[in-house]
């Protein structure tokens, strides 16, 4: 909000330069945002924080600098006008939903002659934002920035029956507003009406038809205080933001009406001529009763840690407005003044007291040391995951937690989201903000895939990125349907182009599955973790032989791991192969830590004999060491891979495997008679199991 | 031939043998007898010459002082020779055998040399080529920033927390006391599902569990993502993360939010770092304070990132307003708290000099790689 520096000294006569107010404001809470010169006077731009409407006028702004400087703030002064008639004999006012208007008050002046303001009210209202209209428009303006009450003018002979009836709207009334706008309303909203149809949106705009003109010659000043939650509903409703509406919807001073009514019609009397009514209509059903708040002076101290002498607290009070009583038993207690609608409790006393003594006087300490500091339970796994990842080439991403849902049913969610492999049950927002997004996401797949677009547009063809984020879906139906959503983390990663870093001393590969695989092995044993077992399947946002289900060591599924599908692929337009993986972290980080215990180390050293096998190309290397594993030959100390093998001299639909199986005897060193038995046995074994031959 | 040589030698005068052996290797030693110098005949000559010369110099050892060589043969015929020539043929034998190898070694050492140099310049290197590395990963910045803060509080003693990102009104607003008709609940700045549940708008929703979990006292921070209706621009997003601190006990002033948050920033900052506070208003804090620090990059003369201002605001914070306390089951005359909240965004925007913060979820390789 602007305020001018010349007009505030109307009002309290400050020795503060517009520099000092500058620093001096923000340090009771009115942040000043910048101070400019205009024409011999400075203009301050106030943020005035949303729970003080009180100070959204220079009548407030000066009751503030009046504390800091322990001065008086002097009411704007008005020539006495002459007056005549009782407002009653002109018109009528009548409130019919007293619950959204519980003051209305209408006077009257007649006689007026319409035309521009004088220059220094032009200019005084020029200075701070606003634009001349005519004299009697700019004096309701004048009067709101001075005063802080919004007034609105009738042009009182377009006034159907020169009656006021402020009530709830007729559904699909209209009404065109100052703004040229029709408005279609609704019951919810509160309207000034004449005795035929509305004349004005009650505390946001006036109508366009009953608006002062040149031939306007009697005018009816409203000045009420309408129900904030009201003005803030309609205004939202209809997309307005006002002045007025600004005000009324943070809280008008319901006491102030008449005073501010009174200064209106006297400014006018004095510029535009005419003679006004002796008294107002004033319609106040039931006087809103003032608050008390008591308040234990010792309370300062506790909640601040300074001591400040009573008679400076009283003062502050007193200054801004609030009235002391002492009650019975010493209780002491403080009547707020009707402008200050943000003062309930003794703590809002205490912040008032605190910001006036200036938050630089509390001292600077850290609590007495108590307490230990504590990560989640999780996070030094998270962490672990973290910077393995980072180790092994990949870049942290992060996307939005809003996807469209053009990708539901695209996608396999991790285990244990959605109650059954159904896409319902997603989280959808009522309300989005970006154009299409309204699913919370139940994968974090889409927005790696549109990371991985984004970087392709932009010429970076190598990309390995992971992200760790929360996926969503409704709970399961059959429980209670207030339920909130399942919220799991997942980890998921996306990786396409070179294996290796371009531009160094390194031939250039293409990563593939087992790049992707080895990297979510590596990172899930840097957890501690695992190991996790990897099975074929069918995943259908995977392509088909090169997807495979996750699983924990006890058999757990937790996520996918593939080539993306060409249908997906082509969707994005992605020539390269890209591959990606998503797992449920919640599950993997509440699995079991590896246990580390210390083995002996071997006494006696290893033979390894390495076995080809040609078998179809369906029989896994997995279930190669399996049967490896479980044939219990004396000796077997594990097998691995050597390498595998198809192409030329090696019969459609078969492929070599290479075996190496290591025998190790805990008693002494094998003698080649013994470990070529056990070898003999074991590979026998496997060829008849698996069809296999011996390559 | 051998049989012949060796008998003739019974005949002749062996004496002339040792002096064949001697001509017939200085013979065939010719070629390599400029090795024995200073080597300068090797210019021009490459590795693999090199190394075949010193090969063919290896054949002549064998060929001449080997166990089938004529000197080996006069060395056998020593003791038939006649005492009182023996001991001079002897030694005749000995100084031909000693010369030769003599000879030999010098082009041998000078041939290695050769070898050595030559095979040191073919397996030079450019020491400038990159290493090879696999590629290297990076932290997200937010990640970066949000574990700085984390490792600062938990040796502050507080426990970090999180919680649902999805909410009930009465965690998100309610218990914060934030009224029914705040424009903070309205469908304009908080997103709802259709079920009728708020994305949190703050992480202080995690304060009130923690809270109710936990009871008093109590030294937590929740960082976390957050949600608000804000179309992006280059300073807003609508999700972005937050961290939001609380400390209740018997006796917390602002004196402590003040201390706090300062040896916050200056661990954050800098022991330089100075803070301000200034009244502001939030509904879940009575008295409430804006915080301001000096500017890291100016020290407060006033820049660009500052706004010549020298000051830079970063957060919302206030003694924990008593409805809140009171929702989270914690009576308000016997404990008090402060609580404080920042954007971790921003604070990337600040540190790292980010004029737009919508790249921070755009996950550009070419932004990543820049971080950690």
């Amino acid at each position: 909000m602007l305020i001018s520096y010349n007009w505030l000294r109307e009002l309290t006569d400050t020795g503060l330069t517009p520099t000092e107010l500058r620093e001096q404001l923000t340090m009771v809470g009115l942040a000043i945002d910048a101070v400019e010169e205009i024409e011999g006077d400075s203009v301050l731009d106030v943020e005035v924080p949303s729970n003080r409407p009180d100070c959204l006028s220079h009548t407030g702004i000066a009751r503030e600098v009046a504390v800091i400087e322990k001065s008086k703030v002097q009411s704007p002064k008005s020539e006495v006008v002459k007056t005549q008639g009782k407002a009653a004999d002109l018109a009528e006012v009548e409130i019919l939903d007293s619950d959204l208007c519980p003051r209305y008050a209408a006077r009257v002046v007649r006689g007026v002659k319409i035309g521009p303001s004088p220059a220094w009210l032009a200019k005084r209202l020029g200075e701070i934002g606003q634009r001349p209209i005519n004299n009697v428009a700019d004096i309701t303006n004048y009067v709101l920035h001075e005063i802080g009450q919004p007034l609105h003018a009738f042009d009182l002979a377009k006034l159907a029956e020169r009656r006021i009836v402020v009530r709830r709207a007729q559904a699909g009334e209209k009404l065109k507003t100052l703004d040229g706008v029709e408005r279609v309303l609704d019951t919810e909203m509160l309207v000034i009406a004449d005795a035929e149809q509305p004349t004005a949106l009650a505390g946001i705009m006036g109508g366009l038809d009953s608006e002062i003109s040149e031939s306007t010659t009697d005018v009816l000043i409203e000045s009420a205080y309408f129900n904030p939650d009201s003005v803030r509903r309609t205004a939202r409703k209809l997309g307005m933001d006002t002045e007025a509406s600004r005000r009324f919807e943070r809280g008008a001073d319901c006491e102030n009406v008449l005073n501010a009514q009174a200064r209106c019609v006297e400014l006018i009397c004095q510029i535009a001529g005419g003679v006004a009514t002796e008294d107002a209509i004033d319609v106040y059903p039931v006087p809103s009763p003032a608050l008390r708040v008591d308040f234990r002076p010792a309370r300062v101290e506790t909640l601040t840690s300074v001591r400040v002498d009573e008679s400076e607290m009283f003062r502050i009070l007193t200054a801004l407005g609030f009235t002391r009583i002492d009650g019975n038993g010493g209780v002491l207690s403080f009547v707020v003044p009707s402008w200050r609608v943000d003062v309930s409790v003794e703590e809002d006393l205490v912040e008032e007291i605190a910001r006036h003594i200036g938050y630089d006087k509390i001292a600077s300490e850290l609590p007495p040391s108590s307490m230990s500091g504590e990560y989640q339970p999780t996070e030094t796994s998270r962490r672990a995951l973290r910077n393995a990842l980072k180790d092994l080439g990949f870049d942290e991403a992060i996307n939005f937690s809003f996807i469209d849902a053009a990708h539901d049913g695209l996608f396999q969610l991790v285990p244990r989201l959605t109650g059954d492999s159904t896409q319902d049950g997603l989280v959808t927002l009522n309300n989005p903000i970006l154009e299409g997004a309204i699913r919370m996401r139940p994968t974090l797949l889409p927005g790696l895939l549109e990371s991985v677009r984004h970087n392709l547009n932009h010429g970076t063809r190598d990309v390995s990125l992971y992200e760790i984020g929360r996926v969503f879906a409704e709970s399961e139906p059959d429980n209670d349907s207030s339920q909130l959503p399942n919220e799991r983390a997942a980890l998921a990663l996306i990786a396409l182009g070179g294996a290796t870093e371009a531009g160094h001393a390194q031939a250039k590969r293409e990563l593939d599955f087992y790049d992707l695989k080895g990297a979510l092995e590596a990172a899930i044993d840097a957890m501690n973790l695992g190991p996790l077992t990897f099975t074929k399947a069918e995943v259908k946002h995977l392509r088909e032989g090169q997807a495979a289900q996750i699983a924990l060591p006890d058999g757990t599924a937790i996520g996918t791991i593939g080539r993306l599908s060409e249908s997906i692929a082509s969707s994005y337009k992605f020539r390269q192969p890209v591959y990606l993986a998503e797992l449920d972290l919640t599950t993997l980080l509440d699995s079991q830590v590896r246990e580390i215990r210390y083995k002996p180390l071997p006494r006696y050293p290893a033979v390894v004999r390495d076995v080809t096998l040609l078998v179809g190309r369906d029989v896994a290397f997995a279930e190669l060491v399996a049967a490896a594993d479980s044939e219990r030959v004396a000796d077997y100390a594990g097998a691995k891979l050597v390498g595998t093998y198809e192409g030329e001299n090696i019969p459609e639909g078969k492929r070599s495997v290479t075996l190496r199986i290591e025998y190790r005897s805990h008693e002494g060193t094998l003698r080649d008679e013994a470990v070529e038995e056990r070898h003999r046995a074991l590979v026998n074994s496997l060829v008849q199991q698996f069809d296999a031959e011996i390559h | 031939m051998a049989e012949n040589q060796s008998g003739d030698m019974d005949r002749k005068n062996p004496n002339d043998a040792v002096e064949a052996a001697r001509k017939a290797f200085e013979q065939e030693f010719e070629r390599f007898a400029a090795f024995a110098g200073d080597g300068s005949p090797l210019t021009g000559l490459n590795l693999d010459q090199a190394e075949a010369e010193h090969r063919a110099l290896a054949e002549l050892r064998t060929k001449h002082l080997g166990k089938k060589s004529a000197l080996a043969a006069s060395k056998k015929a020593i003791g038939r020779v006649s005492a009182d020539d023996r001991a001079a043929f002897g030694q005749l034998v000995q100084r031909t055998e000693a010369a030769i190898g003599e000879s030999l070694e010098q082009a041998e050492e000078t041939l290695r040399t050769a070898i050595q140099v030559a095979r040191t310049e073919r397996e030079r290197i450019d020491v400038t080529i990159p290493g090879r590395r696999p590629r290297r990963g990076h932290l997200h910045p937010i990640t970066i920033v949000r574990q700085r803060i984390e490792d600062i509080f938990f040796g502050l003693g507080y426990a970090i927390e999180d919680g649902r990102e999805i909410e009930t009104d009465f965690y998100n607003f309610e218990a914060l006391n934030i009224p029914e008709t705040h424009p903070a609940r309205g469908v304009q700045d908080t997103f709802y599902t259709t079920e009728g549940f708020a994305l949190r708008s703050q992480t202080s929703t995690v304060q009130i569990h923690a809270m109710q979990r936990r009871g008093a006292p109590l030294r937590m921070i929740a960082p976390g993502r957050v949600f608000r209706r804000d179309t992006p621009d280059p300073t807003h997003n609508p999700m972005f993360f937050q961290v939001e601190g609380l400390c209740v006990d018997r006796g917390i002033s602002m004196a402590h939010l003040k201390g706090t948050v300062a040896e916050f920033l200056r661990r954050m900052f800098g022991p330089a770092t100075t803070t301000r506070f200034r009244p502001s208003y939030f509904p879940f804090t009575e008295p409430s304070a804006e915080f301001d620090f000096s500017c890291f990059k100016c020290g407060g003369a006033g820049c660009r990132i500052c706004k010549n201002s020298g000051w830079i605001e970063l957060g919302g914070s206030g003694m924990v307003h008593p409805n809140v306390l009171r929702a989270a089951g914690v009576d308000p005359e016997v404990y008090s708290g402060f609580a404080f909240g920042l954007g971790i965004d921003r604070m990337c925007a600040l540190m790292y000099g980010l004029d737009d913060i919508r790249l921070l979820f755009e996950n550009d390789v070419r932004f990543l790689e820049q971080f950690d």
